[in-house]
């Protein structure tokens, strides 16, 4: 579904240049859960914002279902983000002036479609969240992981194919971020979403099918959980992620 | 629970863009506020451009129209710029916002279209408050004109058409080149630019302490320059001192606002000093990336404070002259002896009730010595008179019921000075005697009201020495001249017959030696109220819409802080820091900001102004309009603006940084 092909990313100038991405590449599979991990600076968030074209590549290049993102035009972009990508922040990016419920609504509303289809499945994708009782109300009257749902639910009301998620359970509590993870979980098991999600946290990582490390802007380890459980498969990404910390040749 | 409802399912760009409006007019409501007064402003002068009455008020008035079209288009870009920076700050504020529309779906030209229908909004809501308002404050400034012009006022509450489709005119003006800018920068940014737009600032212009040292001495050199230049009275040397002066607030505050955390960070004992530390990294923060904003609302203050001085010289000068000509309802002067007052009287007898007059001659004694001793003693006087003018006493004592002064007496062998104020002091010191023919006179009081002492052919230019009748006999004459109580106020058509009579009698020989001069109370206070409403109204148009511009800037940018304040103090309380600190803390924070861009204009226009109203002739810039006056009053009507926005602001943000 999606290919990275060798993407690199410099920021700065002639004099001073950063090499956030260095030559990267990997694909993920429809239906996948993938989580990114690495540490601060690692080049995840960049990675992230190369992909949800909110970055451009310097070189290289993505492809959603064969199509290069770096080809399409303003309004093709916009139609893309609309139809096919999800996006999920750390800090929610939710609109205050409107209820949960147009904010969940507020892309498919704003491009015309009817709006007994827009309140159908608004209603419907509230309900899978478990935020159908809040949808009246604005986001500042409610808790950290109701934005999240909500944001979870705006991203993939208009049946988006790939849901993107930077840190989200950066801002919440332990038992809202179990929460969420369980309902991104459900997301990817029963209504087959395809998640690529950013992370510094291992316990978030481990909700994940295949985690990608991050150091320095490459990818240098990949870790896929198969048939093991949960919890086994957290204290292999600890593991990797203590290795990590040290020089590289000590975990290849 | 409740279900969602149909209709807010269809949310358009349009729906979308009012309410944000709305909060955008909650969120920065002073900015709000200042649009609204904007428009109020720009109506309510509009107003004067088009109303029949007011430019049937006088001749003169019919001037207005085209002076205040004149000061409308400078307001104009005034709130232009003032709009046009409000909503780009407002962008970078809300960009991140902006960004999620972009994240969802919308193009940037969405985006842009919703940003701007959003402004057209809170543009249109100001107007029609503003229209309203603007009503009310064109009946305060017909008020005003009317009595002026000494006619009784009556309140009527009409919207004006033609002043209202100009203002939406300046409106659509200020809204399309604010919004145009700010709609082609969000359509070519980036999504990525959108949404980390905020964390961008500008950046420190000057980064070494050489540079920055070198900079701001040679700002204080030019600011010091441009400020002598400026009192130099030449219209080169004047544009060539603003030059020098722009120079030096530019580079004054580039330098030093870059250079405050030098001077900290060199000097940690009086960082960690009291409240310092606290005070000094909010502000440096702000100030060491608002340098170029801080020169331009600097150079704005500077602006507002000589437009307001110069508006009060300029009333000074008008008031002051018309004072000392405007003592008698009707007066003449006809130069040279032997004058035939017939075709002025023949026409006033014809024409004018008159309830009190007296025709007399103004003689000239047989020497100069008070005048010679008054040119000693004063820097500036006009010398009409080879000799010092003498006036008879039972004419004096005539003219002085005719202007209803009180009476007084003179004993004999004395003689009187009548003079003007400013000459009091220096006349009141003279105890020299006169002598006329063979009559010795001693010096007997020195009266200062106005007695018509400012022109040639007045009574006497600046002072007059009063004598017994006997006294005067026998002594060469200057002038003749006539002063009358009238039952009615003389009209303008009145005074411009008698003014063609003397220039009729100039033209045909019969007066050839001299000219005659007429003044009349009612024409005085007439001209005083042409040229105050075609000059003072529109500086003091100007100087509101600069000051309330300045105001409104520094105060959208203290209160767009009002979050960081508050989060910055819940964690000063979580520290220990007592309520009473955070108060005073917050209020030097304030006082600094405030008064940071307002030193250098009271530098630059105190000077400048004590210049500008030691300008005039002696005797007119007295009273409330003396320099110091001058500079006091402008100072205060400055600040008394100021003031206001700052009591605002500091109160919005010590309601929500201080919580209980």
């Amino acid at each position: 579904m999606l290919q990275v092909q060798n993407i690199e990313k410099y920021y700065g100038s002639k004099n001073n240049v950063t090499k956030a991405l260095d030559r990267v590449s990997f694909d993920v599979e429809a239906g996948e859960f993938l989580a990114i991990m690495g540490a601060s600076g690692s080049g995840k968030t960049t990675l992230l914002n190369c992909i949800s074209t909110i970055d451009t590549v310097s070189a290289g290049k993505i492809l959603l279902d064969g199509v290069s993102i770096a080809d399409l035009g303003e309004e093709e972009l916009a139609k893309f983000r609309r139809e096919r990508l999800g996006f999920v922040f750390q800090d929610f990016n939710l609109l205050d002036t409107l209820t949960v419920e147009e904010n969940i609504g507020l892309a498919l509303s704003l491009n015309h479609m009817d709006p007994k289809t827009v309140q159908d499945r608004v209603r419907n994708v509230a309900g899978k969240l478990g935020i159908a009782d809040i949808l009246p109300i604005f986001p500042y009257q409610i808790s950290g992981g109701q934005k999240q749902r909500t944001a979870c639910a705006r991203a993939m009301v208009a049946g988006q194919s790939l849901l993107l998620a930077d840190e989200p359970t950066g801002a919440l509590d332990s038992k809202a971020s179990k929460n969420l993870l369980e309902i991104m979980t459900a997301m990817n098991r029963d209504m087959g979403a395809t998640i690529l999600m950013v992370t510094h946290d291992a316990y978030s990582a481990s909700y994940a099918k295949r985690v990608l490390f991050l150091k320095d802007g490459r990818v240098f380890n990949e870790l896929l959980r198969g048939e093991r459980g949960r919890s086994v498969f957290y204290h292999e990404i600890l593991d990797v992620l203590a290795a990590l910390g040290g020089d590289v040749s000590d975990v290849i | 629970m409740s279900l969602p409802r149909w209709e807010v399912m269809s949310v358009t760009l349009s729906k979308l863009s009012l309410r944000n409006a709305r909060r955008q007019a909650r969120d920065y409501l002073v900015y709000f506020v200042t649009v609204v007064m904007a428009a109020a402003l720009l109506y309510s002068f509009n107003g004067l451009v088009f109303s029949g009455e007011v430019r049937q008020l006088s001749e003169g008035m019919h001037m207005l129209p085209f002076v205040i079209v004149l000061a409308s288009a400078v307001v104009v870009c005034i709130f232009g710029w003032l709009v046009s920076y409000a909503t780009g700050f407002m962008l970078s504020r809300r960009s991140r916002e902006l960004g999620t529309y972009v994240l969802i779906g919308l193009t940037n030209r969405q985006v842009a279209r919703l940003f701007f229908l959003e402004n057209l909004a809170v543009g249109g809501a100001a107007l029609v408050l503003g229209l309203a308002l603007g009503g009310l404050l064109y009946q305060i400034l017909r008020a005003i004109l009317f009595a002026m012009f000494g006619l009784p006022y009556h309140f009527e509450m009409a919207l004006s058409f033609p002043a209202a489709g100009l203002t939406l005119f300046y409106f659509v003006l200020i809204y399309l080149h604010a919004l145009g800018k700010s709609r082609k920068r969000v359509r070519k940014m980036k999504i990525w630019d959108l949404i980390y737009f905020d964390r961008q600032n500008e950046g420190a212009a000057i980064r070494t302490g050489k540079l920055r040292r070198w900079m701001f001495g040679v700002s204080i050199l030019l600011g010091v320059a441009g400020t002598v230049l400026l009192t130099a009275g030449s219209l080169m040397i004047g544009i060539m001192g603003a030059g020098c002066l722009i120079a030096a607030l530019f580079g004054f505050f580039l330098s030093f606002a870059s250079g405050v955390p030098a001077f900290f960070e060199k000097r940690p004992a009086r960082k960690y000093q009291g409240q310092t530390l606290l005070v000094f990294r909010t502000l440096a923060s702000k100030l060491a990336t608002m340098g170029m904003v801080m020169a331009v609302i600097s150079m704005i203050f500077t602006a507002t404070l000589l437009t307001e001085g110069s508006g009060l010289v300029f009333n000074g000068i008008f008031r002051g002259r018309a004072a000392e000509n405007a003592c008698y309802d009707l007066y003449f002067g006809i130069e040279g002896e032997d004058q035939d007052p017939g075709p002025y009287l023949e026409y006033i007898d014809g024409n004018i009730p008159v309830e009190q007059s007296v025709l007399y001659q103004i003689y000239l004694s047989d020497s100069s010595q008070v005048q010679d001793y008054v040119s000693s003693r004063t820097v500036y006087y006009y010398y009409n008179y080879d000799r010092d003018p003498v006036l008879c006493w039972s004419d004096y004592a005539a003219l002085r019921q005719i202007a209803g002064y009180p009476p007084v007496e003179m004993e004999p062998g004395r003689y009187l000075i009548h003079c003007m104020t400013y000459l009091e002091e220096p006349l009141g010191d003279y105890h020299q005697p006169i002598v006329l023919g063979n009559v010795t006179l001693t010096p007997g009081n020195v009266y200062t009201e106005h007695l018509s002492q400012s022109f040639g052919v007045g009574n006497g230019r600046g002072y007059i020495l009063v004598v017994p009748d006997e006294a005067a006999a026998g002594l060469a004459v200057h002038h003749l001249a006539y002063a009358a109580k009238t039952l009615q106020p003389v009209s303008e058509q009145q005074y411009n017959v008698l003014n063609d009579i003397a220039a009729m009698e100039h033209d045909n020989q019969v007066n050839p030696s001299g000219y005659g001069f007429v003044s009349t109370k009612a024409n005085e206070a007439a001209q005083v109220a042409v040229q105050t409403a075609t000059s003072v109204f529109p500086m003091f148009y100007l100087a509101l819409a600069l000051s309330m511009t300045v105001a409104t800037i520094l105060t959208i940018q203290q209160l767009s802080e009002t979050e960081r304040y508050r989060r910055q103090f819940i964690l000063l309380r979580k520290l220990g820091m007592a309520r009473q600190e955070m108060k005073r803390a917050l209020g030097r924070q304030f006082a600094l900001y405030y008064a940071m861009p307002a030193v250098p204009p009271v530098l630059i226009a105190a000077p400048f102004l004590f210049h500008m109203a030691r300008l005039p002739e002696p005797g007119v810039m007295v009273g409330m309009s003396s320099p110091a006056a001058i500079v006091a009053l402008s100072f205060s009507l400055f600040f008394l603006i100021y003031g206001i926005y700052i009591l605002l602001a500091y109160t919005s943000l010590r309601r929500s940084v201080l919580v209980e």
